[in-house]
């Protein structure tokens, strides 16, 4: 019998959502985090009568057969990208990005991820690393005896020196961009790797070619809007009792069939 | 068994049947841009050897599609499209043309909108919709106009079968239209809202519960048959010496 197999899909269904939501809402607070939306489709459809039938006791043509569904399936979770709000930290290596664009890191295998994080952090070498000590491509060194540190809207970073009064430019972040942002693959840590369906790391300077500008003394908070996450998890929790109530009801309906003498 | 018997039981596969029907509905109660559906029952006469006697079974003939609007949901997205009023968007699968009115696009790798299934979204002509890379700001109007900066870019297709009765469901919220489509005129597109499914709950949930019932029902009928069949045998046994 289909009717159980398909409930079942309903509140697979229902479930992906609610871990979509719990994850969202765990996120709620981390920088940069993007919120994520499962989206859902249809399965395959049971032929039963086809349309066109011609019907056997009076000859005429069925304008309309009879398909019946067989269920629902996940069919993708999505990321929203849109950029967060700014919040004030007042750091001065915390930079966030204004519009379109990553920050390139380097992971210890060689390899680039790309993030929006941009709580960036100095290594006793002077070096600029993400939180988790992976230093940001191009790299940038800054030396001991800064002063202060500037890093303005074009991503070029000043150190103020006392013994001198023009600020030296220590090098120049660049962003990444992708053409297909939703393709990029996450790998936790708010980090991000290309793949085939992102489409490749299109390097530029801040503020031109439609990439972001940066923002220092500010960081990106998460998208997260926990009002309509949680009116989403009441709904996917009322849409996972709906299919439990028919799962009860089919359930009943066997019985019935079982019991015939 | 006798007639009664197979009449009862066209009922019960009737029934079983629009149970799945049910199931499928509230399955997908969360599935945007989906249409909730249902079977219709026809009579199915069929004579029997007595004259002018006739008896009346059930078959399920037909389904049939609630073309009722979906529930709009905000969500802010450049890309998600939802459309108020009668019309599909027309996207482009493997198998050819396909109608769905779930609203989720973005673009892929070469710049063009795509679902989460990936078949290309097309516009009034039937063509990939490009989205420039560079653009900053992406518009996309009531009429369907996308605007890149303030620059119209493309005109997505938003279209209605000639005949409605004849779509047929496929898998991932499509429908295959079997008549020729037309430019939907009065359909308005709407940017940043996903149509969520037209299911409403607590009608299927209340044919849910019909359903069940009237299962029941057939159930206590057959049992009936059963009990009299019984009776009349076991007098018919007393009655022979």
């Amino acid at each position: 019998m289909r009717v159980l197999n398909i409930a079942a899909t309903g509140m697979e269904a229902q479930q992906t959502r609610v871990e979509v939501i719990s994850n969202n809402l765990a996120n709620m607070s981390t920088t940069a985090y993007n919120a994520r939306r499962a989206d859902f489709a249809d399965l395959h459809y049971q032929q039963v009568t086809r349309a066109g039938t011609i019907n056997a006791s009076d000859g005429t043509v069925l304008p309309a057969g009879v398909q019946l569904g067989l269920g629902v399936r996940a069919s993708a979770v999505s990321m929203k990208v849109e950029q967060g709000s700014l919040q004030a930290t007042g750091g001065n290596l915390d930079v966030a990005l204004e519009g379109r664009g990553y920050l390139e890191i380097q992971l210890p295998s060689g390899l680039s991820a790309y993030t929006r994080d941009g709580a960036l952090k100095r290594t006793g070498d002077g070096l600029i690393v993400t939180a988790d000590g992976y230093p940001v491509i191009p790299e940038i060194t800054i030396p001991d005896e800064t002063r202060e540190l500037t890093i303005n809207a074009n991503g070029e970073v000043y150190a103020y020196f006392d013994d001198q009064v023009e600020a030296q430019l220590l090098g120049q972040f660049t962003l990444v961009a992708f053409s297909n942002e939703k393709g990029l693959e996450a790998v936790g840590s708010n980090n991000y790797l290309e793949t085939a369906a992102s489409g490749q790391p299109l390097v530029g300077e801040p503020g031109t070619d439609g990439l972001g500008t940066f923002r220092q003394g500010y960081l990106e908070a998460s998208s997260v809007d926990p009002v309509r996450e949680i009116t989403e998890l009441i709904e996917a929790q009322r849409g996972y009792e709906l299919n439990s109530k028919v799962i009860t009801a089919a359930d009943q309906m066997l019985g019935a069939t079982t019991q015939i003498r | 068994m006798d007639t009664p018997g197979y009449v009862a039981l066209s009922r019960q596969s009737g029934l079983l049947r629009e149970m799945q029907a049910v199931a499928n509905n509230i399955a997908n109660s969360s599935t945007s841009g989906f249409r909730r559906e249902g079977v219709i029952f026809a009579e199915m006469i069929s004579a029997v050897p007595v004259e002018g006697g006739s008896v009346a079974m059930t078959t399920t003939r037909a389904r049939f599609t609630s073309d009722a609007q979906g529930g709009l949901q905000r969500t802010g997205g450049t890309f998600d499209l939802a459309i108020e009023g009668e019309g599909f968007f027309m996207v482009e699968t493997p198998a050819g043309m396909r109608l769905t009115r779930a609203g989720s696009y973005g673009p892929n790798v070469d710049g063009e909108l795509v679902n989460p299934l990936g078949h290309r979204l097309l516009d009034d002509g039937e063509a990939p919709i490009f989205i420039p890379p560079d653009a900053r700001t992406i518009a996309i109007a009531a009429d369907g106009t996308i605007s890149a900066d303030g620059n119209p870019a493309a005109r997505l297709g938003v279209v209605r079968s000639t005949d409605t009765t004849a779509l047929y469901r496929e898998d991932g919220v499509l429908f295959r239209p079997e008549a020729p489509v037309e430019a939907a005129t009065d359909a308005a597109v709407l940017q940043g809202f996903i149509e969520k499914s037209n299911v409403n709950p607590v009608i299927e949930l209340t044919r849910m519960i019909e359903v069940q019932r009237n299962y029941e029902l057939g159930q206590k009928l057959m049992e009936r048959e059963d009990e009299r069949i019984r009776a009349v045998t076991r007098t018919l046994g007393q009655a022979s010496p």
